[in-house]
């Protein structure tokens, strides 16, 4: 399968004439058109449907070059500080039973830590029925004390 | 298509540069590459006695009449490919009474149809 000398085109058998010139140069051409195109001494560069043109003036190409290009994120297993990363790891490979069952736990304690406050302050409140009234700030210092006049 | 009167480039050392076909030695009008012909010898080169040496046993001069084989042609040829080839010029090979070339160097190209033609001996001297 030849390539036509003037055009680029392909040259499929028994289609075409090949010449050779006196310097022993042999040209291949899909047609007519192309071999007097080129006894003409025509530039394919200059001739626009030839594969040369196309070439030098990029014609056609940006479909074959724009292929797709997926930029990968590459994930990276990085320690945080106050943590190494052992203990993100543990922590992220916890079951779920563990968690939740961690969690209830937590909040079992909470619950009772809570209870064990109200319990105490209860306690306080009857043995200091006034200490812990409210007071605002205002009655704290008392009622500005009327100026009475010393002098007419 | 070399017929009579076509003017043919001498494409060997044998001292003529253009030949001028005067007989096809076919039946027919025509002779294409691969054929025989008789040429008359229109130009050669000066012999002179001291360059005799070099030359080959012949000595072509001018208005020589020889037979020559077509190893050129513009005509184009068909292969059996379906390609068809041509040259730029039409070229033959001056050759003796029995076939031979009587040059010792074939300068050029020759078309490949003289294989298929059997005469091997110019296309082994051809480059």
């Amino acid at each position: 399968l030849e390539i036509c000398s003037f055009s680029g085109y392909k040259i499929y058998p028994s289609r075409g004439r090949t010449f050779i010139r006196g310097d022993s140069r042999t040209f291949h051409f899909l047609n007519s058109k192309t071999e007097s195109l080129f006894h003409q001494a025509k530039n394919p560069r200059k001739i626009a449907w030839t594969v040369v043109f196309r070439k030098m003036h990029r014609k056609g190409i940006s479909e074959e070059v724009a292929k797709k290009r997926t930029r990968r994120a590459v994930k990276y297993n990085r320690a945080i500080v106050g943590t190494s990363w052992e203990a993100i790891n543990a922590r992220r490979n916890e079951k779920t039973e563990i968690r939740s069952a961690a969690r209830a736990e937590a909040v079992k304690k909470a619950k009772e830590q809570r209870k064990n406050e109200a319990a105490k302050r209860k306690a306080e409140r009857a043995k200091n029925p006034t200490a812990d009234q409210k007071y605002s700030k205002q009655q704290a210092r008392g009622a500005a004390t009327k100026v009475q006049a010393t002098s007419r | 298509m070399i017929q009579m009167k076509s003017r043919l480039n001498v494409i060997d050392n044998s001292g003529a540069i253009v030949a001028e076909c005067i007989k096809v030695l076919k039946n027919a009008k025509w002779a294409e590459v691969g054929d025989e012909i008789v040429v008359s010898v229109k130009k050669a080169r000066p012999i002179s006695d001291k360059t005799s040496g070099s030359l080959s046993a012949a000595k072509i001069r001018k208005g020589d009449v020889r037979r020559a084989l077509i190893v050129r042609t513009k005509k184009e040829i068909r292969r059996p490919d379906g390609r068809y080839v041509r040259f730029d010029d039409n070229a033959c090979v001056l050759l003796n009474n029995q076939q031979q070339p009587l040059g010792s160097r074939i300068l050029g190209l020759v078309s490949a149809e003289l294989r298929f033609k059997n005469w091997v001996k110019v296309v082994s001297l051809a480059p």
